[in-house]
């Protein structure tokens, strides 16, 4: 059984906008997913079906195998967590603390796991020193920490986010990695999160799903979808730079083995330079 | 006007004796002094009252270490909502007198009487009172707190949560509006500019605060939206944690209901000779 699973989902905005067409997805248990795509693929669209703010117009969305419902809508958004790309929309408190317990609050605890939940949330994504900070006064990434902090608080077993790098400096998304990274490492979460940033991608996930217009055109690992420039190309994406240098090296002559990620990259050049002293 | 708000939350930033008492002391003793400035019945009692209302507000905007000018400039701003009512009052009769002696007659067959304008003085120092407390309230504490001590005193939780989002998004639209203005700005475009035409600057203005609008409405599905994802429903509420008020603010409480209490209490006994 699949933590979420769509089936032939198709959504079709008010004015005959199709939004999704026929989209099959699927998320494992303990997965970093990436959903890549150009602006206006379908991503937004697709992440708001897994906590069924949007209904299908056709086809399913099964949570844990079951639909979505009206008696279960409640269970499901405390186990999908959604991140929207604004923290603004998303942020709507006084200050840090009471935006962390919204959900928590909402879910029925008492005060006292309330408070343990907003403690452990805040910890989790280092903001702790923010608590009693109003949101206006915070910076892009902190507040984009909050929001993650408000969802997290909620305890979900899969955490999507959407466009989690937009309007991040270099530093934010070093970090922002690393945290993705330790949400499925330490405490088993599913992430599935969209980019455009197709550079990031390698070191965060482990199955990559390409949407163009509302269609899901490719899947698979790193890989399989990076080998593919054209496909990227006319889903109006790009090829990741290190796999694109070596894959040009390699056109040129040089004897290097493909890589994905820094480490990787790192890792191949030294040993073709080895090589070739 | 948006300008204000944040040099409201700036003043409310510093650090005092006054700015650091719990915001439950301050709400109560403010709403104290207003019920006991508006109960004080329409007579020259006031008068006293009035005055001994005043210097308590003084001395405590003095312990605030805020400017005069922080008052001067909130007052200006509230005053004419009051005056225009109080004005009025001049050129009518009240039923809190029964005899009237005109001391103007005017054209139209207006006149001034003496009651009317006792009245109106009153009326406007009961309003004057009334009105710098709040803003001494304001600008001493942050408007969160005001809230978080609002709902730990009983503010209903439907309350809280559609006030503490107003709050958060008053200040988004905040950054919004001078966001606006300074693409505005960035083009050549100002409001008062008469180099471009008066049509020409009133039709950009109406775009603009049309797109404000909309941008707003826009936001409000947004946030629906993340509520929802974040199981709002009829039993949300604001997270207001709980806290005791500290001895030294308590003594201070009994201290300013004293004061509300007994000024009015001790004048009106002064008045018909028990002191």
């Amino acid at each position: 059984m699949h933590l979420i699973e769509t089936r032939d989902l198709t959504y079709i905005y008010p004015g005959n906008v199709r939004g999704l067409d026929r989209v099959h997805f699927i998320a494992p248990r303990n997965a970093r997913i990436a959903v890549i795509g150009s602006n206006g693929a379908g991503k937004s669209t697709l992440f708001k079906h897994f906590n069924g703010i949007f209904q299908p117009t056709s086809g399913s969305v099964l949570v844990r195998g079951e639909p979505i419902t009206r008696e279960n809508i409640r269970e499901v958004r405390r186990f999908v967590g959604v991140v929207f790309q604004n923290p603004d929309d998303q942020i709507f408190s006084p200050t840090v603390e009471q935006d962390v317990a919204f959900g928590p609050t909402n879910l029925g605890l008492d005060e006292e796991i309330v408070q343990h939940r907003v403690d452990e949330a805040l910890r989790v994504v280092g903001i702790e020193h923010l608590r009693d900070r109003v949101p206006h006064h915070l910076s892009g990434g902190e507040k984009k920490r909050v929001a993650i902090a408000g969802v997290i608080a909620m305890e979900p077993q899969v955490l999507v986010l959407d466009e989690p790098t937009a309007g991040l400096d270099p530093q934010g998304v070093h970090d922002l990695v690393g945290f993705i990274n330790s949400l499925s490492r330490t405490y088993g979460m599913t992430v599935i999160f969209s980019t455009h940033d197709v550079s990031l991608v390698p070191e965060v996930a482990d199955l990559i799903y390409v949407m163009d217009r509302g269609r899901i055109v490719a899947e698979g690992d790193c890989q399989e979808i990076f080998s593919r420039p054209d496909l990227l190309f006319s889903a109006r994406l790009d090829v990741p730079v290190l796999p694109k240098l070596i894959s040009s090296l390699r056109e040129q002559g040089v004897d290097i083995t493909m890589a994905y990620t820094f480490t990787e990259a790192e890792r191949n050049f030294l040993a073709a330079y080895r090589r070739s002293a | 006007m948006i300008e204000d708000l944040f040099s409201i939350e700036k003043e409310t930033y510093r650090k005092s004796v006054i700015h650091q008492l719990d915001a439950r002391v301050k709400i109560v003793i403010c709403f104290a002094v207003i019920v006991a400035m508006v109960a004080t019945p329409y007579s020259p009692l006031v008068f006293p009252v009035a005055g001994t209302f005043a210097a308590f507000l003084l001395v405590l905007w003095v312990l605030a270490r805020l400017s005069p000018v922080v008052y001067a400039k909130r007052i200006v701003m509230i005053l004419p909502f009051g005056l225009f009512i109080i004005l009025v009052q001049v050129f009518v009769q009240n039923p809190y007198y029964t005899a009237f002696t005109p001391i103007a007659d005017l054209p139209l067959g207006l006149h001034i009487y003496r009651e009317s304008v006792e009245f109106a003085t009153i009326l406007l120092l009961k309003f004057l009172i009334s009105v710098s407390f709040i803003i001494l309230l304001s600008s001493t504490t942050k408007v969160q707190d005001l809230l978080e001590g609002a709902g730990r005193l009983g503010l209903p939780a439907e309350f809280t949560l559609t006030l503490g989002m107003m709050i958060r998004y008053i200040f988004v639209f905040g950054y919004m509006y001078r966001k606006i203005n300074e693409s505005l700005a960035t083009r050549n475009f100002g409001p008062f500019d008469s180099h471009l035409s008066y049509r020409y600057r009133l039709r950009t203005l109406a775009y603009t605060i049309g797109t404000l609008f909309i941008r707003s409405y826009e936001q409000g599905e947004r946030t629906y939206t993340a509520m929802l994802c974040r199981g709002y429903g009829r039993e949300s509420h604001l997270y207001i944690r709980k806290k005791p008020v500290p001895r030294r603010d308590c003594a201070f409480l009994a201290f300013g209901l004293a004061v509300a209490v007994s000024t009015p209490v001790l004048f009106w006994l002064s008045s018909i000779g028990l002191l």
